[in-house]
């Protein structure tokens, strides 16, 4: 309570995080803040544990130890909290037309159904998919249904953006244009939490970063003070320096 | 966008979590919206796209469709067999016979034109060189010996006319010697009109059985029909990979419950529809195909035992929609999750074996346990509240036992959905659940 007073500012808090599947630990102790307005790096090698903490954060896994606090507490969708989340696993209804299954996320976000429809319909402009509006998800290219799912994730204005690898599957055309679309997002204040090898996308857009390894931060901090402990390297030497050592760099 | 890498001043956030954690008290009333409203879109995309499918529309057709197409090809063979079998009576072959059992009488001897010979022997050269087509011998006693027939082959169909000849021949010879009474009697034809009386009230018991037996019926149709879409319906997220994406806007619960709420409509849809289907056909084609007349009206009422097969049945819905789709959120594809359809439909129809023993040895503690059994519960229950031995005691604890696991089965249900949203490529365990 002391804290609220104050006016503290994270809006994700994960504390002594440990997560198990059987007897692999995942996660051994993670503890990071993300500040509300800011931009995050969650970074880390293949099978490092990211993904399995953002899903923990999100209420999809049950923690094995530990605290994931989204605005103060548990994430839960009824908790009043937006939240745009673009997972790793990409998928749609198939099925379905582009405009249905857009309105429908839109919807079960809280937006009305004039609402959805008119966002809708403007992203899809924006993106160059009106003419896709009324054909059915399969029809779409992989990059196609990429922007739609990116649609959805950025429906209703969310307060905290969650991006497992956004840039995964973008041509540099469509890349450019998730990458201004990320940076709308954070002019008009939202907190964005993003996984991505790309490092030149995390070099442009995050203020902080963590490095995950063996289950735990490597790294964490402001991107500018991790340089600056690496001897002002680009972040993409620091990554290969800290998970393939040394001389690998050299 | 470059400057990004160098420490910044902190930014203004829009969004305090304080503003929103001074908010407790209103935040109750906050996701009783939610739910209603998440409830409500899922309720409402389910059944708008299902309306929207050809499939959905083509399936529900497919089966008054096939009903009458069986029944209008059963009509159909029947009359033909009925017309073929005339034709062949009426078909003329020379025909000799030895009677010793003494019943043919001579005036049908006459009437088929048929030779009259006094040994076997001679009747059966006469085939055998041509000069008649057929001859019957009926011996003394036709109780233990054979009518015998020798006869021209005519092909492995048309030889079957001998016998309809032959047997025809007999039975109206028998008839003709026979009262009319007697004929009716031995024939089938009488009559009867049984009243029963339970209180001194008239009543009768396969009657009474119609109203409070419908629920069963439906009951059946639905599970052995729709089941299968079910399970489908919970396991296309998993499927689609959008499980993960979607248990971030709502709670597995109330997406499994506005799936099966919208479920539920469409099975009401294609029921409505089948019903008036069949109603239009019975009353469009009844008197070209001497369909029978149903009077309704004498169906008897009894609302109290129509109000609980009707409580029965939606608990039992209730239960196995929820099995279903436990068995659909614990699959990573439809194809997976339909192996296991056989499981809850084994577990509805197993009692069928042991109805009779329901109608009449109630008592059995075989019975007893099926009726209080959840899974095999619906059967006993509907079948013995129709029959009318289903005591007060097991009513309220059958009911209450398919309550109560119907809700176990949902929690169940959700946590699976839940647990498994990003299980995409392998079934979920028993052990992955409770870990």
């Amino acid at each position: 309570m002391l804290k609220l007073s104050l006016g503290m500012t994270n809006i994700i808090e994960v504390k002594n995080f440990r997560m198990c599947f059987g007897s692999k630990e995942v996660i051994r102790d993670l503890s990071f803040e993300v500040h509300a307005g800011e931009t995050f790096g969650f970074l880390g090698s293949n099978g490092s544990g990211k993904t399995t903490t953002l899903r923990a954060l999100l209420g999809i896994y049950e923690p094995t130890g530990g605290e994931l606090l989204i605005n103060g507490r548990p994430y839960d969708v009824a908790s009043g909290t937006k939240i745009g989340y673009l997972p790793e696993e990409r998928g749609l209804y198939k099925k379905e037309t582009v405009i249905d299954t857009m309105m429908y996320f839109g919807q079960l976000k809280g937006m009305s159904r004039a609402a959805a429809r008119e966002f809708s319909l403007d992203y899809l402009t924006k993106v160059d998919l009106a003419d896709c509006a009324r054909m059915r998800i399969d029809k779409l290219s992989g990059g196609m249904q990429q922007k739609v799912q990116l649609g959805i994730t950025i429906m209703d204005n969310p307060e905290l953006l969650i991006l497992d690898e956004p840039t995964k599957g973008f041509d540099p055309v469509n890349r450019r244009l998730l990458l201004s679309m990320i940076l709308d997002c954070q002019k008009r204040g939202a907190t964005i939490m993003m996984v991505s090898h790309q490092m030149s996308d995390v070099e442009k857009l995050c203020n902080r970063i963590l490095l995950l390894k063996d289950g735990g931060a490597k790294e964490y901090g402001s991107l500018a003070s991790v340089r600056k402990k690496y001897g002002g390297r680009t972040l993409e030497d620091i990554f290969v320096k800290i998970y393939k050592g040394e001389n690998e760099d050299e | 966008m470059s400057d990004k890498g160098k420490e910044q001043p902190e930014r203004k956030p829009r969004f305090l979590p304080g503003q929103r954690l001074g908010k407790t008290v209103g935040l109750s009333h906050k996701r009783q919206r939610f739910f209603g409203h998440n409830f409500a879109t899922v309720y409402r995309f389910e059944v708008v796209r299902a309306l929207k499918k050809k499939t959905f529309w083509l399936s529900m057709l497919a089966f008054p469709l096939l009903i009458a197409g069986v029944y209008g090809l059963t009509f159909w063979a029947g009359s033909q067999s009925e017309s073929t079998l005339a034709d062949l009576a009426k078909e003329k072959f020379s025909i000799a016979l030895t009677d010793d059992s003494g019943t043919i009488s001579s005036e049908m001897i006459k009437q088929i034109d048929a030779h009259e010979i006094a040994k076997k022997e001679d009747g059966l050269a006469k085939v055998k060189t041509g000069e008649t087509d057929a001859y019957f011998y009926y011996p003394q006693d036709l109780t233990k010996n054979r009518v015998e027939i020798y006869a021209k082959n005519v092909g492995i169909f048309e030889n079957f006319k001998y016998q309809s000849v032959a047997q025809a021949l007999l039975q109206n010879s028998a008839l003709t010697e026979t009262s009319p009474e007697i004929v009716a009697i031995l024939t089938g034809q009488i009559d009867y009109d049984v009243q029963t009386y339970q209180d001194g009230e008239n009543y009768n018991p396969m009657m009474e059985m119609i109203a409070p037996g419908v629920f069963l019926v439906l009951f059946f149709l639905i599970m052995v029909t729709f089941g299968g879409q079910m399970i489908n319906a919970v396991v296309e997220e998993k499927e689609n990979r959008v499980s993960e994406m979607i248990l971030t806007t709502i709670r597995a619960r109330t997406l499994i419950i506005g799936k099966i709420f919208a479920f539920l409509t469409m099975i009401l849809i294609q029921v409505a529809v089948i019903l008036s289907l069949v109603v239009i056909a019975y009353f469009a084609l009844r008197n070209n195909l001497n369909l029978p007349s149903f009077d309704l009206s004498q169906i008897p009422l009894d609302w109290s035992r129509i109000a609980v097969s009707f409580t029965i049945f939606a608990a039992s819905l209730l239960l196995f929609s929820g099995l279903l789709v436990a068995i659909g959120a614990a699959m990573p594809t439809a194809k997976e999750a339909n192996n296991f359809f056989a499981v809850p439909i084994l577990l509805i129809i197993g009692p069928l074996y042991v109805a009779p023993m329901m109608i009449t040895d109630a008592a059995n503690s075989a019975i007893s346990f099926m009726t209080l059994f959840p899974f095999t519960a619906p059967l006993p229950l509907m079948l013995r509240n129709a029959v009318g031995n289903l005591s007060l005691g097991e009513t309220i604890g059958g009911i209450a036992v398919l309550a109560v696991t119907a809700v176990i089965v949902f929690t169940v249900a959700a946590r699976l959905f839940q647990t498994g949203a990003v299980e995409y490529s392998k079934k979920l365990s028993l052990k992955g659940l409770f870990k």
